[in-house]
This record gives C-alpha cells, structure tokens and sequence, in this order.
C-alpha cells in the first residue's frame, strides 16, 4: 500500500498537469490521425503510441513511413527528434539517483517534454523530499492514460477529421505554452531566438536535422550570453 | 512486417536515449559545462520547434497575412506570457486561427 505522503503526491501530480493534458489531447489526435493517413492499422498505430509514447517520434515515423522511406533513416530520424530526451534524462537522474533500477526504468519510459516540465519543478521545490518521485508519477500516468485515448480517438476519426479545423497547429500553440515559462533570463531568451532563426534557416535539411541543428545553435548562443555576463 | 520493425526499433531507441542518463551514466559526474548547456536545451528546442510551425506552414517561409498561423501565434504568445496557463493559449490561439482563416478566405 502506499503511504499518505506517497498518495498525496500522487494524486497531486495528476491534479497539477492538468492544464498540460488539454493542450496534449489535440496533439494526440492529430498523432492518430496521421498514423491512419501514413497506411498503418489501428493496432500498428496503437502499438506505435504505446511503445514509444513520444508524439514527435509517432509523427515523424508516420511521416517517414507515408512515403516508405528505408528502416534506418526512419530510426535515424526518431533518434534526432529524441535527442532532446537525452537532456531531460541527465537533468532528471541527480533527483532519483537514489531509487533503485526498476523505478528509474519506469520513470526514463514515462519522460516527456510536459512531464519533464512538471517534474523538474516538483523536485526543485523546497520541503521534504522522500515520495517526490510519486509526483512524478502521477503527472506521468494522467498524461500517458489521456496520451493513449487521444491516439485512439485520432485512429477511430481517421481521414475524417477535416484539415480545415488545423488541429496540428494546437500542438505548436502546445508548445508555445511549454516555451513561454522557460525563458526568464536574457540568456533564455537568445537561446531561443537563435534557436528560432536557424530552425527556419536550414528547414530544407533533410530528415528534420534542421531541429537539431537548430537547437544545439541555440543552446550555444545561451551559453555564450551567459560567459558574457558572468565575465 | 516492415512496419513492425520500425515500430519496434523506433520505440527501442527512443527509450535508449530517456534511460540513458537515468539507468546507465553516474549523475553526479556531469561536467559543469554540461549543466550549464541543459540550461538552455528546452527553450531551444521548444523554439525550434514553434518557429517553423507558425512561419513555415506550407514547407516555405510565409511572412504575408495570407499565413494566419504567425498572427494567431503571436496572439497566442502574447496570451502565454500574461495568463500562465496552457488552455488559455490554445484557447485564443486555435479560434483566432479558424476567425482569420475564415476571414482572409
């Protein structure tokens, strides 16, 4: 059973990224959508969504596969786009070096952008600390059990959701609400302007590289700014 | 047969790169630089990923008014840095788009 601190986590957890869900349902959809149109089935799409449970990944795959493109370009992509996890999962490991591998396991599977988000504010917070990862938890399991009814929901409408309603522009107006806290400092700031800029830049790149280009860009202008001011 | 390969080899991968500092590198013997640089990784990416969305809808840049996308997201940005709250940008955000979709037809 779990105790009344682990409980209250998670509980608080699920109630807290509720406002992120909202903004991941049309994402969600739009995900479905797109596995349909790519020529999936209901159970490869479905699959697709629980095994990977990374929209951009189930986007880019579903591009990918539109138009048939070879098994190791398809995974190459997915990596790339997946790249930033890879910084989530550093700034994420100090905060649960202490559970043991079955736990970081469960918590590297359910790491998203929102979830990350969430959790990175969570363990930041002063008080005690012994049952945050149940937080964390609980934001990951609202957004996965909510992430797999819209993929469904997206799969079951099929071609029939009409391109007019623009439902993917809600997953840039999703990310647009994930951009906006996180720039506080000048530094910030410039990281995502240059970020911006060279994105459009180098769109032609093949194999959405232009997204890693441009972030690593944009990374290195927030660190340069940053020497800058310090020196 | 194909399409389960790449479903399955996709999700691996993906996984991989969420477990890897979680499961299989020490933590705490990150270089400094490297904090530093994660400082910087979700407003980068984040904006490498909406500043296309809204100038470059079609695959080419479109700064003209005959691209609702930009003006409903600027709309939307302006939202996100007063009301704190994700519904409220795509609340504004995806009827401002549909209002000047409407209008500019």
């Amino acid at each position: 059973m779990l105790d009344s601190a682990e409980r209250r986590e998670f509980l608080a957890g699920c109630r807290d990224v509720a406002p992120l869900i909202v903004g991941l349902l049309p994402f969600g959809l739009v995900a479905g959508v797109a596995a349909v149109s790519a020529g999936m089935t209901p159970v490869e799409g479905m699959a697709l969504s629980i095994l990977s449970f990374s929209g951009i990944a189930q986007l880019v795959v579903c591009q990918l596969v539109a138009v048939d493109s070879p098994v190791a370009v398809t995974v190459a992509a997915a990596a790339v786009v997946g790249l930033r996890l890879v910084m989530y999962s550093a700034a994420l490991a100090p905060h649960v070096a202490h559970l043991d591998r079955r736990w970081r396991a469960l918590i590297a599977y359910f790491l998203t952008d929102q979830g990350f988000a969430m959790a990175v504010a969570r363990f930041a917070a002063p008080g005690e600390r012994a049952a945050r990862h149940w937080y964390y938890l609980g934001t990951a399991a609202a957004l996965w059990a909510s992430w797999q009814l819209a993929v469904l929901a997206g799969i079951a409408a099929g071609a029939r959701v009409p391109p007019e309603w623009s439902l993917d522009f809600a997953v840039v107006l999703t990310f647009i609400a994930l951009l906006v806290p996180v720039v506080r400092t000048r530094a910030d700031l410039a990281a995502a302007l240059v970020a911006g800029g060279v994105a459009l830049a180098a769109a032609g790149m093949p194999y959405r590289l232009a997204l890693v280009v441009a972030s690593i860009a944009g990374i290195a202008a927030g660190l340069v700014l940053e020497r800058g001011r310090t020196r | 047969m194909k399409i389960w390969i790449v479903i399955l080899a996709v999700s691996a991968v993906t996984f991989l790169l969420r477990a890897s500092f979680l499961l299989f590198a020490d933590p705490h013997r990150f270089p400094h630089a490297f904090r530093q640089a994660l400082l910087y990784v979700p407003p980068a990416v984040l904006a490498a990923f909406v500043a296309p969305g809204l100038l470059m809808p079609d695959g080419v840049l479109d700064f003209t008014f005959a691209n609702a996308r930009w003006l409903a997201g600027l709309a939307a940005l302006a939202v996100a840095t007063r009301v704190r709250h994700p519904v409220a940008t795509i609340a504004v955000g995806l009827p401002l788009l549909w209002l000047i979709q409407w209008a500019i037809r």
